[in-house]
């Protein structure tokens, strides 16, 4: 797998990313599940917007680039497609900031699992923390920017596992419709789950 | 990702807390973490340097901390109070860059909010992001004790992602160091600051602003 820009710029600093879940657990503190998840939700999507909108001519032409990492819907993760609409993320890429968070402070705060709790009652159940809600938000509205042969990128949630390995499957009621969707049955989602840290599936309107 | 999305909201921030707001909720983000981050005590500088050359203490959190042990800071006596420390490369420099390659460009709030600080907190800020780290330091040097003694952490000197600079005089006179210098430091390093025992007497002056 090719590794994009973004990737190659791997260093970070702990102190970021243990001062960014700190600004989050202040707001969770202030205006507790609710107006932490509203606060996560707009983050994402503003983030989203913030970047350049994309159009490929085909669908191969996009999955390419999904791949490389040149999609703003991939730019902070890797990415592979075992299918032609199955996105599969190797690692999470809250991974190292949530390692670094408890290495240095401690257990990850309850906020965190509260807030994605609130999410996945109100917004839509996928999200295992905090960190879900970001990058499922982030998706979605990524995907909203980029057409393809025209017609918009739809994303959807599949099953997501975090760092500590707490792990959130789509309904069962959704389910089947979603691996009909994405190609895979339940038993290669399994597989899939075994060394991978999230499943998606992207499709055109 | 978390730093990119946040970095995206300064603008979003600045426009629904104002300038002002934005610089106190990064105070507190500073100030929040250096409280989680926990107490320490040494036995003397030598062990806290070890401990910071080996990414122990509270201020490793930043990467690299290198203490520059030539510069030592004296009191009256001529005891050693205190040392001065560089960061060879500032905290926000890997989110910077990779805020370059998937948005584009740092929002215009990035400067407004370093100006505002500059001009009504201290004159030290190149970037909004020197509010949360200067901050973070100041903050954490409270929970540090050396020879028993609380420590207090001073800011000398930084450069910014664009090549601008920050030097404090005024502090920089209170510990004697000649600012040139700390100046020349600032060719291999983006960060320089001073870490010593509150309340020292240093020399001409009874403690650093």
């Amino acid at each position: 797998m090719q590794e994009n820009r973004m990737g190659t710029l791997g260093s970070h600093n702990p102190f970021v990313d243990v001062a960014a879940y700190l600004f989050l657990e202040d707001i969770g503190d202030k205006q507790g599940a609710a107006g932490m998840n509203n606060y996560l939700m707009s983050l994402a999507t503003s983030l989203a917007k913030s970047m350049p909108k994309e159009e490929y001519s085909n669908w191969d032409d996009f999955l390419e680039s999904l791949r490389k990492g040149e999609s703003i819907i991939s730019s902070f993760e890797t990415v592979k497609c075992p299918t032609n609409l199955c996105v599969v993320t190797e690692t999470c890429p809250f991974t190292r900031g949530w390692q670094e968070y408890t290495k240095r402070i401690g257990e990850f705060a309850n906020i965190h699992k509260e807030v994605a709790e609130y999410y996945n009652a109100t917004v839509k159940p996928g999200a295992v923390d905090s960190q879900c809600i970001i990058h499922q938000t982030f998706r979605k509205a990524a995907a909203e920017r980029i057409t393809v042969d025209g017609k918009r990128v739809r994303y959807a949630q599949i099953e997501a596992v975090t760092p500590n390995a707490d792990d959130k499957r789509a309904p069962d009621e959704w389910l089947p419709i979603l691996l009909d969707k994405a190609g895979l049955t339940e038993t290669e989602l399994n597989m899939t789950m075994r060394n991978n840290d999230c499943v998606w599936v992207l499709y055109t309107e | 990702m978390l730093d990119v999305a946040l970095v995206s909201l300064i603008k979003n921030m600045s426009e629904k807390a104002g300038i002002e707001g934005a610089i106190q909720y990064w105070s507190r983000v500073g100030e929040n973490l250096a409280k989680r981050i926990g107490e320490e005590a040494y036995m003397g500088w030598p062990s806290f340097n070890v401990a910071l050359k080996e990414g122990r203490t509270a201020y490793s959190i930043e990467g690299d901390v290198t203490a520059l042990t030539d510069l030592a800071i004296t009191d009256v006596d001529g005891d050693v109070v205190g040392y001065i420390y560089a960061l060879e490369e500032c905290v926000f420099t890997p989110t910077i860059e990779r805020i370059r390659y998937s948005v584009g460009e740092i929002p215009e709030a990035d400067k407004a909010v370093a100006e505002e600080y500059n001009n009504t907190v201290q004159n030290t800020a190149v970037c909004n992001f020197c509010v949360i780290h200067q901050k973070y330091r100041s903050e954490v040097s409270k929970n540090i004790t050396v020879e028993n003694q609380p420590l207090e952490c001073v800011q000398l000197a930084n450069r910014g992602f664009r090549g601008d600079t920050k030097i404090a005089m005024r502090s920089l006179e209170k510990i004697g160091i000649n600012p040139e210098y700390v100046r020349s430091l600032l060719r291999n390093y983006a960060c320089v600051y001073g870490i010593l025992m509150k309340g020292a007497r240093l020399r001409g002056k009874d403690e650093v602003d």
